[in-house]
């Protein structure tokens, strides 16, 4: 294309929009969440340490480096060795976060978490920046497949925390936990939502944050914010909702979600920030498969093809995860 | 050679002897394997073992060890049949080689294996991991060494290149890898597979400090590991071992098709006559 072709378009949304965080109108935020809390949790825990490649400061850890130099290892761009290095890293006692964006930790780390960390037990935890749809540079950057990717894989916790809130207890629970995780986050100004529900995250139990008799939604990541929001407008329709965060993908709450669904006369609805193969929505589909419930599921979640490139606005608009096209595919259910 | 350097290697010489003796123990408890790559690496994990290495065979896990990553998995056999002579585990487990609920699995892994400190076998892990653990114990202020054994069809892993750029930016001089130069791989010979030669060279520009030896010449391998322990340099250390796939039995080596071999019963008998014949000499 020509300078004077691209003079021609005049973009409605500017670049900022293309990799805005995704915090919608009315949340109070809270800055670098992740990064803090790791710096916080390893002023009194020495086997702490930090790795990177090459995206530092692009998932907030750069403040731990500036904090702690010599206990950060920048490994360049080269994600497998970063893993691997996890590996020996935490085969001498060190608990390393290892960040990256959550494709290349999926699509380029699999065999490496699998056969350098998984399968020797190595605590480490790798930290993927950018989950889902939350940039516009398409599909080479979102991370629509990082959980269907990692749900295979034994002996990996897998989680998707809502918010900042949920971000600074994850980090010390993950560093108490002798496992690997995966844990996707959100970075920047992050959104702070679950603290006004007194909400305390512990790895693998879900969290029924509002009741309600027609609706049961169940969701995991920043979808749960959009779930509450949604279900304050749904409200004001006279439709009543529940909404049940599911913040640990591996292992499930299969107790605490089947709870909940056995519950019974509400339509039942999964939402997450990921395709619509292998995430949370085809968890609780199997779960409820397996439990003998006849029960109808219906799933909010990206489609199974490459994104689109463009602004963020209009990509979560156009395939269905905001707070308005939740509330429209709702009532379309109902 | 001094007189005592004679006797330290003939003592070498005996327990690779007896390191080969072991591996055929196991490749004829199932009748085939990767006995050639066992027989040719012999002499190199016997150096290690029982001549550069710090450990303590009773205490796999004692901190102040040099650490061992086989990053070649299916070298296991090798691996098993050195760890045994040292004393690692009992050498009557030498015949449970790859049965069910044996400690010791066709592929090296970490858990099922006393002394075996990585799950190799998805090639390419081994320096990586040896780059972790070497930030690991520097960040300790250890003294240790980590050794990873690799093969030369290995050399065309990604990751293996990854890790040695890494190597040398961290001056990890507390590394020494090793790469089994048999020549041999899955496929057919490893330089017609993926020629990477010159790989001194490419070593050397990555940043190490390199030694190419004949890898079944014990007084040149002790020479060689004596050299990657005491150079004075920042740089990761490696030792590419030319080694001939079936050393010391004579009717395996050279064989054209050796990754891996199955033999008739009676040939294990013969293997192991001209294993005994070649330690008369």
């Amino acid at each position: 294309m020509t300078t004077a072709a691209l003079g021609t378009l005049t973009p409605a949304l500017k670049a900022p929009d293309i990799a805005a965080s995704s915090i919608d109108e009315g949340h109070r935020t809270v800055s670098m969440p992740f990064g803090r809390a790791l710096i916080r949790l390893a002023e009194t825990r020495p086997e702490i340490v930090g790795m990177s490649a090459d995206l530092a400061k692009y998932t907030d850890i750069h403040v731990f480096a500036e904090r702690f130099p010599d206990r950060f290892y920048q490994m360049g761009m080269s994600e497998q060795l970063m893993a691997t290095a996890a590996g020996g890293l935490a085969k001498e006692g060190f608990i390393p976060f290892a960040t990256t964006y959550a494709t290349f930790a999926s699509r380029r780390c699999y065999d490496f978490m699998s056969q350098a960390v998984a399968e020797q037990h190595a605590s480490v935890k790798l930290i993927g920046g950018l989950p889902g749809l939350t940039t516009g540079y398409g599909p080479s950057h979102q991370a629509t497949d990082d959980i269907a990717i990692f749900r295979a894989m034994p002996n990996l916790t897998i989680i998707d925390p809502c918010d900042a809130c949920e971000i600074e207890q994850m980090v010390p629970a993950i560093a108490d936990h002798p496992g690997p995780v995966y844990a996707r986050i959100l970075r920047g100004n992050v959104a702070s939502v679950l603290d006004e529900y007194g909400y305390r995250f512990e790895i693998g139990k879900s969290a029924l944050l509002r009741g309600g008799n027609d609706v049961l939604i169940v969701s995991t990541g920043f979808m749960t914010m959009r779930a509450l929001d949604a279900a304050r407008d749904l409200k004001a329709d006279g439709i009543d909702v529940a909404v049940l965060h599911v913040p640990t993908i591996k292992p499930l709450d299969e107790m605490g979600i089947l709870r909940e669904v056995r519950r019974g006369g509400r339509l039942i609805v999964t939402a997450e920030n990921h395709s619509i193969v292998g995430g949370l929505g085809d968890a609780v589909a199997s779960l409820i498969g397996r439990s003998g419930l006849a029960t109808e599921l219906r799933q909010i979640a990206l489609p199974d093809r490459f994104l689109d490139a463009g602004t963020l606005p209009v990509l979560q608009e156009r395939y269905g995860i905001t707070r308005s096209a939740m509330c429209e595919s709702i009532r379309r259910w109902l | 050679m001094t007189e005592e350097a004679h006797l330290h290697n003939s003592g070498l010489a005996e327990r690779a002897h007896r390191v080969r003796r072991n591996a055929l123990i196991m490749a004829e408890t199932q009748g085939q394997g990767y006995i050639a790559q066992a027989l040719g690496v012999a002499d190199v994990l016997s150096v290690a073992y029982f001549h550069a290495m710090k450990v303590r065979p009773e205490q796999p896990d004692w901190e102040e060890r040099d650490r061992f990553l086989l990053s070649v998995g299916h070298y296991g056999i090798a691996h098993y049949a050195v760890l045994a002579e040292a004393g690692y585990f009992p050498e009557e487990e030498l015949t449970t080689y790859a049965a069910d609920d044996s400690r010791l699995p066709m592929s090296g892994m970490t858990s099922y294996t006393p002394g075996a400190e990585m799950s190799g076998g998805s090639i390419g892990l081994g320096l990586p991991m040896a780059v972790g653990m070497g930030l690991g114990l520097k960040r300790k202020g250890s003294k240790s060494f980590i050794y990873t054994l690799m093969g030369d069809g290995e050399l065309a892993e990604g990751p293996t290149w990854e890790a040695a750029i890494s190597a040398a930016n961290y001056g990890l001089d507390n590394i020494i890898a090793l790469v089994d130069f048999n020549q041999v791989q899955a496929d057919g010979p490893s330089m017609k597979v993926m020629n990477t030669e010159p790989v001194s060279a490419k070593f050397e520009a990555f940043g190490f400090f390199v030694q190419r030896v004949d890898g079944n010449d014990l007084p040149k391998l002790v020479a060689a590991f004596d050299r990657a322990r005491e150079h004075p340099g920042p740089q990761p250390r490696i030792i590419i071992c030319d080694t001939r796939m079936g050393s010391g039995v004579d009717f395996l080596e050279g064989r054209e098709k050796s990754h891996f071999i199955r033999l008739n019963p009676e040939d294990w008998a013969r293997a192991h006559a001209a294993l005994d014949a070649r330690r008369a000499q």
